[in-house]
């Protein structure tokens, strides 16, 4: 029997402030501690890049507090990056355990000795949705114990309500906080956290509404804790001049200037670390100075001799051209085969047609940043991350440092879509710090830095064939060309009896990660604006020829985490349909898109009307009309300002998306020429969700982006009778290819 | 020694005169609800009221601000337009957040000189301020809602 006094030693060694009643999370059953360990295999299916299998280890010593005053403290499983996940998944808790919503405090994780989680794909509800609930009605269970022994009642004489435990039937009642000391942890716990009774649906009362964020109010006060903002006794600010070729090498550099700047201290070196294929800290310069400003002027005076190397004689044009050669002629890797292949001659016609999808730049509000204190063989870091898991392996692999050694301090960011899934700006400012010999500093990248250096997603082209015979597909070939990240995904959701798939992997010039909605920009964009060419070459109502090939009541294997639910596809699409009025008369200069696309990462389902008007030479999105069907819903508005988000996010990308290379440097730099959406350019957009009967969550955050690209373009086929096959388009009619 | 008035408080500090104002406040006042975003007046994380306009701090020494007053986001809580920061929480506007101190700070500027502002003024005065998450939508309905239930002074 574990009592409350070894829990009051833990506590004191932990120093945990409060007290109370302190659950300890740990996912790897090997790792026991006195602290109640609930082992719980929650494993993120994302393969990190890198050698490093993220195992979904989470080791949080105070996942969830109870203190004497009623107030529960719950730390975040997953990183916060404005996708919304402190009340999300707080909420999920906080039914279970019957909690006082205004009761509700979040926690940012510190996360140290064991790997912690990812967060990325759309999977922190639905990865860590039974987690929390059991978690919540795990301690629920043992405070209504508590409160039964304190009572000399049977527990079943007793229910918990609203941050209480109440006898039934009496006005006798103890609130949490009475309790947290009084709590008994059985021996059994483990067998208990696994059976322990949930809520029903029924009985839900937090669930499914839209309970306001738990973390705006600090964000309207500018309070809110981006790693950004740290600020620690003796920290010194940190500006790096890297290199501006992928894989260079710098022959020498001068300081002299850069040190005569006021506020500059010192000046030292970095030497790049291949962290992987994919994710590269380039050789550079690191300014260290006494304030930002003072490190941003240091870094522009110093001058630097790079070996720019292979990558600096690489064009873009070029390495489009070589991508549509391998399209052409490279054998590539099959992944996909439904069906058998069918040859030419038995079909009537054969359409098809190449789509390209470009680099894009994340360009997130918050300037990628970390501060690191190396400590010979130990580290401190404060970070707005995806993956601490990440940045601990790397730090492990490439410093030698025991992880037990490795502290991250995470913080919420402001936004990640994908960029702070890489962890090179992470590890760059230890080897910063290091190079300071020890300084704690905060390196800060400058706009320029973090769209020039950035993870882009990568350049994609998709080619698409479908046979035709007696006006029906048979077949259906997709041939890809990607470099670097990622692969084909070949979610073929459209019900066409023979089909194929082929990946090329081209060879990378420079660095690519993770950009929200991923694979499926490229995927969904291509396959949507085919699917609806195929329909109009075919005569064939857009809306109608895709429920024609989406029968009801079927699963499809995509050999990926979830099977595609038809039904579910089908539902969003017939509801964005009948919200926009599909087919309703169009004013002149004017048209309706429609798309649709299942995101199997997160098993959430999207489709989007899009009504474009083109008068006055102008390509304006005036309407976007969306359905999501995410499963159960933990909370409608938050969904809504996904997929708001999602819409915007794709529309930047539409218009202003791209990148441009010349001998290897990215000449993009900053906002005006990497514009995105401002307020004045966005249209009205509305969000429909669909009703289900899934009885868990699914992913939102990357559902709105895929369908959007198509029921754009699809929309601007509809009212200029142009299609679009390569992304970004210009605004401007006349200038449409 | 570089006296600033920021939120009606003064603040003594050997800063270099060149320095912006946007890390004058962040790395050497502490003031860090006012945002880096770009460095070069594009974005508008940075806002803060200069004499009552919206300025970008990253963009304007810090000698340019000596006895002027300077609002910043911190300062918001306590002034008249805490009904902003209100209409904010009760549209659900932000997000990440990390461009919101900007937003508001911008949207009290067009309110310091236009308490009733046209749906086309709104954008006007807004579309300086970059929002990456996309929450551009509920920063019109939350400015739209916030001037309706602020009482208009020339209808007293």
């Amino acid at each position: 029997m574990k009592t409350i006094s070894s829990r009051r030693d833990f506590l004191k060694r932990t120093g945990l402030a409060g007290g109370g009643l302190v659950i300890g999370l740990n996912f790897l059953e090997s790792c026991v501690k006195e602290v109640v360990n609930i082992p719980v295999t929650a494993s993120p299916m994302i393969t990190l890049e890198n050698g490093f299998e993220a195992k979904g280890a989470l080791d949080l010593t105070d996942f969830l507090q109870i203190k004497p005053d009623g107030n529960v403290f719950v730390s975040l499983t997953k990183y916060e990056m404005g996708q919304g996940v402190s009340t999300g998944l707080s909420s999920i808790l906080a039914e279970e355990l019957e909690a006082d919503w205004e009761k509700i405090n979040i926690r940012y994780i510190k996360s140290s000795v064991s790997e912690s989680d990812i967060t990325g794909g759309s999977t922190s509800t639905l990865l860590h949705w039974d987690l929390l609930r059991k978690a919540g009605a795990f301690a629920k269970y043992l405070l209504i114990e508590a409160a039964a022994k304190e009572w000399s009642v049977y527990k079943d004489e007793c229910y918990a309500e609203n941050n209480h435990v109440y006898l039934r039937g009496s006005d006798v009642q103890l609130e949490y906080g009475q309790l947290v000391e009084k709590v008994i942890v059985p021996d059994d716990y483990r067998s208990l956290f696994e059976q322990v009774p949930l809520k029903y649906r029924s009985k839900f009362k937090l669930i499914g509404k839209s309970l306001k964020s738990k973390i705006i109010p600090d964000m309207v006060t500018g309070r809110h804790p981006f790693s950004i903002d740290v600020q620690l006794p003796g920290m010194k600010y940190a500006a790096v001049l890297r290199c501006p070729v992928f894989k260079g090498k710098l022959l020498r550099f001068d300081a002299s200037e850069a040190l005569k700047i006021s506020g500059v201290e010192k000046v030292v070196q970095i030497e790049g670390v291949l962290l992987d294929e994919a994710t590269h800290i380039r050789d550079g310069v690191a300014v260290i100075a006494n304030s930002t400003w003072a490190a941003f002027q240091g870094k522009q005076a110093v001058t630097a001799e790079w070996d720019l190397g292979e990558n600096a004689k690489i064009e873009h044009e070029k390495f489009v051209a070589d991508c549509h050669e391998q399209l052409a002629n490279a054998k590539g890797t099959e992944i996909l085969r439904i069906g058998k292949k069918i040859a030419e001659d038995e079909l009537d016609n054969i359409i098809s047609y190449t789509y390209e999808f470009p680099y894009q730049h994340h360009a997130c509000m918050e300037p990628l940043n970390a501060t690191s204190h190396f400590r010979g063989d130990s580290c401190e870091m404060w970070v707005g991350t995806q993956s601490a898991d990440k940045i601990i392996a790397n730090i492990e692999k490439h410093l030698g440092m025991p992880r037990e050694n490795i502290r991250i301090n995470c913080h919420p960011s402001g936004g990640g879509f994908g960029l702070r899934y890489s962890s090179e700006y992470a590890v760059e400012s230890l080897l910063v710090s290091k190079a300071a010999g020890g300084d704690l500093v905060k390196m800060c990248y400058t706009r320029e830095d973090d769209i020039k250096f950035d993870y882009l997603n990568p350049f994609e082209l998709n080619k698409h064939t479908i046979g035709i015979k007696e006006g029906k597909p048979i077949s259906w070939d997709f041939k890809n060309v990607m470099a670097n990240w990622g692969g084909l995904l070949g979610w073929m959701y459209y019900d066409i009896p023979n089909c194929s798939g082929t990946q090329v992997k081209a060879e990378a010039f420079t660095q690519t990660g993770a950009w929200r909605s991923v694979m499926a920009n490229a995927e969904g964009f291509s396959t949507e604006c085919f699917i609806d060419e195929v329909a109009s070459e075919l005569n064939r109502d857009p809306l109608e020829f895709r429920l024609s090939l989406l029968p009801r009541n079927k699963m499809v294997d995509f050999k990926h985490s979830y099977q595609c639910n038809i039904n579910r596809l089908r539902g969003a699409l017939e509801l964005v349909a009948q919200k926009a009025q599909w087919g309703k008369p169009m004013p002149e200069n004017t048209g309706q898109g429609i798309a649709v696309y299942p995101y199997m990462h997160g098993n959430g389902y999207g489709a989007v009307v899009a009504e474009v008007s083109t008068a006055n030479d102008e390509i304006k999105v005036t309407k976007i009309t969306t359905a999501i069907d995410c499963g159960l819903v933990i909370n409608p508005d938050q969904v809504r300002q996904q997929m708001e988000g999602g819409v915007i996010w794709a529309l930047s990308a539409i218009f202003y998306g791209g990148t441009e290379y010349v001998n290897g440097v990215v000449q993009r730099s900053n906002f005006h020429d990497n514009p995105v959406f401002r307020i004045h350019e966005i249209p009205e957009i509305e969000v429909h969700i669909c009703e289900n009967d899934e009885t868990q969550p699914w992913g939102v955050g990357e559902i709105a982006g895929p369908p959007t690209y198509a029921a754009v373009c699809n929309a601007i086929f509809a009212t200029t009778g142009k299609r679009i096959r390569k992304l970004p388009i210009t605004k401007k009619l006349s200038e449409l290819a | 020694m570089i006296r600033l008035t920021i939120n009606g408080k003064h603040y003594d500090s050997e800063v270099d005169p060149n320095m912006p104002l946007l890390w004058a406040l962040r790395d050497l006042l502490g003031l860090t609800g006012t945002k880096f975003g770009c460095g070069i007046a594009q974005c508008g994380a940075c806002t803060v009221l200069l004499e009552g306009s919206a300025v970008r701090s990253c963009s304007i020494p810090v000698q340019s601000c000596i006895d002027k007053d300077i609002q910043t986001i911190e300062g918001v809580e306590k002034s008249s337009y805490r009904f902003l920061q209100e209409a904010w929480i009760e549209e659900q506007v932000p997000q990440c957040g990390y461009c919101q101190s900007g937003q508001i700070m911008s949207a009290i500027g067009l309110l310091k000189n236009n308490p009733s502002p046209t749906d086309e003024e709104i954008l006007n005065a807004m579309s300086g301020n970059i929002c990456r998450c996309g929450t551009y939508p509920r920063i019109l309905k939350a400015i739209r809602s916030a001037v309706e239930k602020v009482p208009k002074n020339d209808s007293v």
